[in-house]
């Protein structure tokens, strides 16, 4: 009894100084707010990109592979891409039909897309992936575009290709 | 008078300490240190098709800042590309090996490559090689998902 009436006396008396708590929480509440960094909208374009094989003809190969009887092997399909002076694409070959001449649109990227859906089709597959031969002055950003075309082919399962690589171009 | 009064006139504090503690609290949550690794003076190029990386892996992934002039930045400083990427092999390859895992062949883990989208393919292919040579076949193109 005699502490609580202690207590209630001295009820008044007790204050807690939070200024010091306060100058230490602005400190926290400066050091989070000049080291605050939103991250990015950033995505990806996951590839398995293995050294790439020497140039080969394909043709004679798969002519090979069935006069032997076993399944023929699968290969690189082969894609030239040359640049002009600015790092723009000048012209895309598939081995040597071309594909398209002059910039990337999204209009000759679909008709990239649509000449190599057939070489991945079922039936079709003699193909594991595809070896883009790179001006070395092409810009990375046109080279994206014509990667990302590239690893969307569907292979006869259904994945997606995502087996790409480069080889630089030798100057001209 | 004045003395008086002095006493009562004492502000109140309690309700700015909780708000600054809310506020210290929303940035200790949404706080991100691994982003101080990412290059934000580099232009991504702009592909729609460009999904989150879904990496769940043990280990973390080499990150590989590229400016246009082909140089690795890491935390803004640029630094050798050959010993760089070698050192990074090393030491995933030591920590695979104390983790009990093979470390011939393929490593598993893929390199995150953030190329400014003005960098020369020589340049860029000259960083693949190198990632190559020392193990890395698995890449994640950077890309922004949309134009900001």
């Amino acid at each position: 009894m005699s502490r609580r009436r202690h207590r209630r006396k001295n009820k008044s008396a007790v204050k807690l100084n939070v200024t010091a708590m306060l100058d230490m929480a602005f400190q926290l509440l400066s050091f989070f707010i000049l080291t605050f960094r939103p991250a990015p909208v950033e995505g990806h374009l996951s590839l398995n990109m293995p050294p790439p094989v020497p140039l080969t003809n394909v043709a004679t190969e798969v002519i090979a592979g069935k006069e032997g009887g076993g399944i023929a092997p699968l290969h690189a399909l082969h894609l030239f891409v040359t640049a002009t002076e600015t790092g723009e694409v000048a012209q895309v070959r598939l081995e040597s039909a071309i594909l398209s001449s002059g910039r990337l649109t999204p209009g000759t990227l679909a008709g990239i897309d649509r000449r190599l859906q057939p070489l991945f089709a079922r039936g079709n597959a003699i193909y594991d992936r595809i070896q883009i031969e790179v001006d070395r002055d092409l810009r990375y950003e046109e080279l994206l575009k014509l990667v990302d075309v590239c690893a969307q082919q569907k292979l006869p399962d259904g994945t997606s290709l995502g087996k790409v690589s480069f080889v630089e171009m030798r100057p001209r | 008078m004045s003395h008086g009064s002095s006493e009562g006139a004492e502000p109140d504090l309690t309700p700015m300490l909780d708000m600054v503690f809310q506020l210290v609290t929303f940035f200790m949550l949404v706080i991100n240190f691994k982003g101080a690794a990412l290059d934000q003076t580099l232009q991504l190029p702009v592909l729609g098709s460009a999904r989150p990386l879904e990496w769940k892996g043990e280990f973390e992934p080499l990150v590989l800042n590229i400016d246009q002039d082909g140089h690795i930045k890491v935390y803004g400083a640029v630094v050798d590309p050959e010993k760089h990427i070698a050192r990074e092999a090393a030491e995933l390859k030591a920590q695979l090996k104390a983790a009990g895992q093979p470390t011939t062949g393929e490593l598993p883990v893929p390199v995150v490559m953030r190329s400014d989208k003005a960098t020369k393919f020589h340049l860029v292919n000259r960083i693949i090689q190198l990632c190559q040579e020392n193990g890395y076949q698995q890449f994640s193109l950077s890309a922004m998902t949309g134009k900001e």
